[in-house]
């Protein structure tokens, strides 16, 4: 009895333990820094409000060096090629990132990331990748979107091949505001939906079945085995 | 000289203790590079297995007997694990094919060194106590480099579950099944 009481009592430790942090045991990949939202859902918890960066892109010999610029949380990633930017008379090249503190909804979209506005003082010759984190408390979103006015109409860049989990990337020949999400319209991609749910409680669901249909033969088989080796040793007693 | 230190106990769990942490503080590091994640999961998975060179399998908890029940317990474990996420708001993404095959790699590397050789080695040194507080306390510091501190409360917890499972049902297949769930998982 020793045995499984231990055994319950830790995994209720787990349980609560894994309970303080969101979204409780990671592994392999190591969890998601916690996202730094502009407008919270209200299972995000103590929040802390995203930042802005800057990048200085060196010009040498007339051309654009390769560079990134990135907000200081590493939630948005520009990727700059050499040669990028049309540099005619220019010494460097200045590209700022920076967290809309609005939380634009348009039509038939919906928003899981950050707006972020990024600026060069150059024009773009190029295209440029861009990388958005997001939170795993949001939705897998299907495609970057980019505007020339947030409260303007915002149009789809699609996505690439995922590299790293919690990443989208995509690409662009123009700069902009940029945020992630999904159409609206469609359950959110890349998750199962039932009854309005997502995967991991259907996984869950469905193991907790698993156990029990098939622990509950079990269960009587060994009961069944071990009354009869107890008749079997007092028939020869 | 080597093979005289490692048939004392001591000396044969701080070596693999070592060892073990040392592959995971690397493939935490490397995974940072970019591109580097598949690949270094992949290795370090497989480098973890190399842990169990040279113990029998029963020594590990791994066997044939009680085969699904071993299974039916990993299940139960996967859920435990998944618990807390599972009531969450929210979502996590499916895994593309080559990071799941990456997620099973590592979950069967970790399993088999630290639940399998390694708490045989510590078994060894100190009985079950040392095994079960020795593999979850270096299975947390393993972690220490790949997960914020915040994390490794849970890491710790999660550790201890799957210790004390080895401990009390003698069996490495179920923390193997379970991990593997909670990884895929998540």
């Amino acid at each position: 009895m020793r045995r499984p009481a231990l055994l319950a009592a830790a995994a209720v430790a787990y349980v609560l333990a894994a309970w303080a942090v969101a979204p409780g045991f990671y592994d392999g990949f190591g969890p998601p820094a916690p996202y730094n939202f502009t407008c919270p859902p209200p299972q995000a918890g103590a929040n802390t409000k995203p930042t802005s960066g800057h990048a200085t892109i060196k010009v040498i010999n007339g051309i654009s060096d390769a560079a990134s610029a990135y907000d200081d949380d590493g939630q948005i990633v520009i990727g700059f090629l050499p040669g990028a930017f049309d540099v005619t008379g220019k010494t460097s090249v200045s590209v700022d990132v920076v967290p809309l503190d609005t939380c634009p909804k348009p039509p038939a979209i919906a928003f899981v990331t950050n707006v972020y506005h990024v600026t060069a003082d150059a024009p773009l010759l190029k295209s440029v990748t861009v990388t958005m984190r997001y939170s795993n408390l949001e939705p897998d979103p299907s495609d970057v979107y980019l505007a020339s006015d947030p409260n303007g109409t915002w149009k789809s860049l699609g996505r690439s091949s995922q590299a790293q989990p919690f990443t989208v990337n995509t690409s662009t020949t123009s700069l902009g505001y940029f945020a992630a999400g999904y159409p609206s319209a469609s359950p959110p991609p890349n998750t199962v939906t039932v009854g309005g749910g997502q995967t991991l409680p259907i996984v869950v669901a469905v193991l907790i079945v698993a156990v029990v249909l098939a622990g509950l033969p079990l269960a009587v088989v060994r009961r069944r085995r071990s009354a009869s080796s107890e008749a079997d040793a007092d028939d020869e007693a | 000289m080597i093979s005289v230190v490692l048939q004392r106990p001591l000396a044969r769990a701080l070596v693999m203790s070592a060892y073990v942490l040392g592959v995971e503080w690397a493939r935490a590091l490397v995974m940072r590079a970019p591109g580097a994640m598949f690949p270094a999961l992949i290795l370090g998975g497989a480098a973890l297995v190399l842990a169990a060179a040279g113990w029998q399998p029963k020594r590990l908890g791994i066997g044939r007997d009680r085969l699904l029940l071993r299974i039916l317990g990993g299940l139960a474990l996967g859920v435990v694990l998944l618990l807390p996420a599972a009531v969450r708001p929210g979502s996590a993404p499916l895994l593309p094919f080559g990071l799941a095959v990456a997620a099973i790699a590592i979950s069967i590397g970790e399993e088999i060194a630290f639940r399998g050789a390694l708490y045989a080695a510590l078994e060894d040194v100190g009985g079950a106590p040392v095994a079960i507080l020795g593999s979850t306390v270096l299975w947390t510091a393993a972690h220490a480099l790949s997960h914020p501190p915040a994390f490794l409360g849970a890491v710790f917890a999660a550790g201890l579950v799957l210790a004390l499972w080895r401990w009390a049902c003698r069996d490495l297949v179920g923390p193997v099944v379970g991990h593997v769930l909670a990884d895929l998982a998540l």
